[in-house]
């Protein structure tokens, strides 16, 4: 019927494509790149790669009790293509109900779905079962598979398509003791959020978290290997003193209750090594429970303001200008200075806290009272260029570099800086316009309590890895001052202590210190008279300091004065530490040593 | 009469359309498996293989020639349906080719290709002893395109650039002078090259991927990432394969698509040469048959519809090969009557049904 020429020439046309079709098949599959084809294949294929994660290392206190560690918990999931019929289903629900305290329809919902609807054949019921309640489900499961085979037409109950996988979480037995020096581990909610989060567990990630080992794995379920062993994370051993701590966090807590605090710092260090014995913060998160850390810290509040929340220390910082003053040697204890109330710095007037002129008064007098007015005369008589060395020296202007996540400082304004006037020499001689955190004032004041010679504060004591135990060295931050001044600055406040008959002092033992009444800056408003942040700073015993302790409370409201809300605290933590640290009383120690 | 349709039936057409329908069912089933979106479609295949099937033999028994008839109404019908989908469809994967009445989704341009072969057949046995000039040409140009523009606009290239070829070949088969050959092949070339820029993004890609061997970094996610797993899928799979549910580019899932557009490098993987060359001759059997079934039809409309839907699954296949061994851009076509696809298959069927109703009534003209 067609023109046969015309169907031969679309048959030649289809010739064409055909051997083409055939030499390009031959081609790729005979000549060199078919076996790059089989290699690749193979390579990318056969073998995928896995990330070992090795089992996180403990946290320790100094003693050896587990402030961190990991337990076994449970996932429990329906496979949905493994589930039979509708008695299956609903012995899986009741046991979920009974074992895992689950709601009954939730779960019966939950594995009726299906595949089309949301995507899965794997239902997860929880992460967070006990083994205790898995070792139910298994009893359980046994019972029913020795059930016997049932009549025609009746089907056994049984739990197939449960699965419950192990794994490890984090857990925290001593719940919230020092929970904000050990931080807490974050899930997360995707790959790479996972890790410790915030103080040890944070800065420490890298020795806890070991080293994931990556292994290729084969695909083919015939050619398993071995999956080598991958050693656990360093454990770290802290140098808090568990009993310490959960003493200093008692009276801390009873006393941020009692003057009706916003929270509160206390920290106890051993100034001779920098040891931080106790660490304790009020408001305090339970790490095992991180998801309520929003509605624990509100705002700007962190999770350890020991070391990242930065205030104006107010007269505290005196202890620091006097330390100064006396090294370079401008006075002396006994320099006398005539008080009259009122002291001119940069054009404007200086007050003293009573707004009352004090007359002549010795050094010790000033501290004592804790004089303005004196001490903005003693930072003038030291100098802006011999004063700001001294703090520098102190190291109010940098990080301490404790090893705890999240130190903050507030910078420290010199001469020649944009906001640096001649009133900030004075204000600054008395702990006002500028900020610190309690560890970098602890750290500087420590120096006073150990010869002049500033110890690094740290928390970790040591770490095992490997089966071998790695000690942290102490390290000497610098000698701000001389130990002579450091012996005669606690002399000093020792003395001045004593003769106010102040709330700081301790039956049976000598200490030194200084209360401090920082005024609060709120934003333009300049500074509030009743919110205050009370602290206070002691060491003892004063003939050879073995504790020096930092004690602040945020905007008390049963009295505005360091000296009659944090003073008491210090004094009730150092009665209840010397039994603790098996420190005897004064005269009995003077009597033991030769 | 009805003895005599049975009598002139071309079984061995019938048959390998059969056996490859149930090598194609096979083939889907590999390469779904552990797949639990695609869980059981190669159910709905062989659903819509019987219904072709029983179409194809209705269609048989039906005389031809009353379709060329309804041509014209038919015609519309696919027209108006085109451009319903623009009303009514449902985009995948970007173009809006689908229908879905109650479960089941049309593809109309599927349709669309039978109604073209039946429509062009018409027309062209119509005025075969016209002269064979310019308006001759145009008419038929105009016919085709007044199809083709809708599923250009989906936008569906490769079945408007399908329907064009299979116009340009029964205007050959037609008695198409060879000066206007020569003319329409420069023209052709100029227009082509003159409008690359203007075409959609993705399908400059392709071209681009094609021409340069798309040496990209990250091949994995480039637009390159299918061809390059088909190549390794046939390389990989030598003289005779790894073995039905056994090969690990399919069963691990690396190569995509691999239920239709590359369900040719599924056999090839998995059957290696020996088993493609099997299902490339059956094809081409298939084919061949058609051409036979054309060269002794009783009158031209049916040689042309005929030769038409041999031409069909001639281009359809060698394109759908061509694009798994990297011989021609990807475009969409599937591997006939192996693919999943159901409208696919049955307007195949459809088609095939056309091709043994003229086979089965070539001696009954008197």
């Amino acid at each position: 019927m067609m023109g046969i020429n015309r169907l031969q020439g679309i048959g030649y046309l289809m010739a064409l494509g055909a051997i083409l079709i055939v030499v390009q098949l031959v081609r790729i599959q005979t000549n060199v790149s078919a076996q790059k084809y089989s290699e690749v294949a193979a390579q990318t294929y056969n073998y995928e790669t896995k990330v070992i994660t090795p089992e996180r290392g403990n946290i320790y206190d100094r003693w050896g009790s587990l402030l961190a560690g990991n337990t076994k918990v449970y996932e429990v999931g329906v496979s949905r293509n493994e589930l039979g019929g509708e008695k299956n289903r609903e012995t899986i629900a009741r046991a979920a109900a009974d074992i895992l305290g689950l709601n009954y329809t939730e779960v019966l919902r939950l594995i009726n779905g299906t595949y089309e609807e949301d995507g899965l054949l794997y239902v997860t019921l929880g992460s967070n079962f006990t083994p205790e309640q898995v070792n139910q489900l298994i009893e359980l499961n046994r019972q029913y598979e020795d059930l016997p085979t049932p009549p025609k037409g009746q089907v056994n109950p049984s739990l197939r398509g449960m699965h419950w996988v192990p794994s490890l979480r984090r857990s925290y037995p001593e719940g919230r003791l020092a929970s904000n020096v050990l931080g807490f581990y974050y899930y997360g909610g995707g790959a790479g959020e996972q890790g410790g989060y915030l103080g040890v567990e944070q800065k420490y990630e890298h020795l806890l978290a070991g080293r994931p080992t990556k292994v290729s794995v084969a695909v083919n379920p015939n050619a398993v290997e071995e999956i080598p062993d991958v050693p656990p994370g360093a454990s770290i051993v802290l140098t808090i003193d568990r009993e310490i701590q959960a003493m200093t966090e008692e009276v801390l807590d009873k006393a941020v209750e009692e003057s009706g605090s916003k929270g509160g710092t206390i920290i106890i260090m051993d100034p001779r090594n920098g040891d931080i014995l106790a660490m304790a913060t009020n408001p305090r998160l339970d790490p095992n429970n991180y998801s309520e850390y929003y509605e624990i810290f509100p705002e700007d509040q962190p999770l350890n303001p020991a070391v990242s929340l930065t205030y104006e220390p107010g007269s505290v910082f005196k202890v620091l200008t006097m330390a100064a003053a006396i090294d370079a040697g401008v006075v002396t204890p006994d320099t006398e200075f005539v008080d009259t109330g009122v002291y001119m710095a940069g054009g404007l007037p200086i007050y003293n806290w009573d707004r009352g002129a004090w007359g002549p008064q010795t050094m010790t007098g000033c501290m004592q009272h804790s004089l303005n007015v004196c001490l903005s005369w003693v930072a003038d008589q030291l100098g802006p260029t011999q004063f700001y060395e001294y703090l520098k020296a102190f190291g109010i202007d940098h990080r301490t570099n404790i090893d705890l996540a999240d130190e903050r400082i507030w910078p420290l304004r010199l001469p020649g800086d944009p906001y640096w006037t001649p009133l900030s020499l004075a204000t600054n001689s008395f702990g006002q316009g500028l900020a610190t955190t309690p560890i970098q004032m602890i750290t500087a004041i420590s120096a006073l309590a150990n010869d002049g010679k500033m110890m690094a504060p740290h928390v970790m004591h040591s770490y095992v890895q490997d089966g071998r135990q790695y000690e942290f060295k102490s390290i000497v931050l610098g000698s701000p001052v001389s130990a002579e001044t450091a012996r005669t600055v606690t002399e000093m406040l020792a003395q001045s202590l004593e003769q106010e008959a102040s709330n700081a002092l301790v039956p049976g033992y000598r200490v030194a210190g200084k209360t401090g009444t920082g005024e609060i800056a709120k934003g333009a408003e300049g500074y509030s008279t009743n919110l205050t942040n009370a602290s206070f700073v002691g060491w003892g015993p004063v003939d050879d300091p073995r504790f020096i302790v930092y004690v602040w409370l945020q905007e008390p409201t049963s009295s505005p004065w360091g000296s009659v809300v944090a003073a008491p605290v210090f004094s009730e933590v150092v009665q209840k530490l010397v039994v603790y640290l098996n420190l005897p009383p004064d005269d009995i120690r003077l009597q033991l040593s030769p | 009469m009805r003895r005599d349709v049975w009598r002139n039936f071309d079984y061995w057409l019938f048959g390998t359309v059969v056996i490859l329908i149930l090598i194609g069912i096979a083939m889907i089933r590999s390469a779904i498996a552990g797949s639990p979106g695609l869980a059981g479609i190669e159910q709905d295949q062989a659903v819509f293989a019987v219904l072709g099937l029983i179409g194809l033999l209705v269609l048989a028994a039906i005389d031809y020639r009353y379709w060329s008839a309804l041509t014209r109404v038919m015609y519309i019908a696919a027209v108006v349906a085109l451009i319903g989908i623009y009303i009514v469809g449902e985009a995948v994967f970007g173009s809006s080719r689908w229908f879905n009445l109650g479960g089941i989704s049309i593809q109309p341009s599927e349709l669309a290709k039978i109604v073209m072969i039946l429509v062009l057949a018409d027309y062209f046995a119509r005025s075969k002893d016209k002269e064979h000039d310019l308006a001759w040409i145009g008419k038929s140009l105009l016919l085709t395109m007044g199809v083709v523009v809708w599923i250009l606009l989906q936008p569906n290239l490769s079945t408007s650039i399908l329907l064009i070829v299979i116009w340009a070949a029964m205007l050959w088969i037609s008695g198409l002078k060879i000066k206007y050959i020569l003319t329409f092949g420069l023209v052709g070339t100029v227009l082509v090259l003159g409008s690359f820029q203007f075409w959609p993004e993705y399908q400059q890609e392709r071209v681009f991927n094609f021409l340069t061997s798309g040496d990209e970094e990250d091949a994995r996610y480039g637009e390159t990432y299918n061809v390059e797993q088909a190549l390794i899928s046939i390389g990989s799979g030598g003289l005779t394969g790894q073995g039905y549910g056994q090969g690990t580019q399919i069963q691990l899932r690396f190569l995509k698509v691999r239920h239709t557009d590359f369900i040719f490098s599924v056999m090839a993987h998995e059957f290696g040469f020996v088993g493609t060359a099997v299902v490339i001759l059956m094809l081409i059997f298939v084919v061949l048959r058609c051409f036979y079934i054309a060269r002794t039809a009783s009158d031209m409309f049916g040689a042309l519809i005929a030769y038409g839907f041999g031409f069909l699954i001639f281009f359809q296949m060698s394109v759908n090969i061509g694009v798994n061994l990297r011989l021609l851009p990807v475009t969409g076509l599937t591997l006939p009557f192996i693919s999943y696809g159901g409208s696919s298959l049955f307007s195949l069927l459809v088609g095939i049904g056309l091709v043994e109703s003229v086979a089965a009534h070539r001696y009954s003209t008197d």
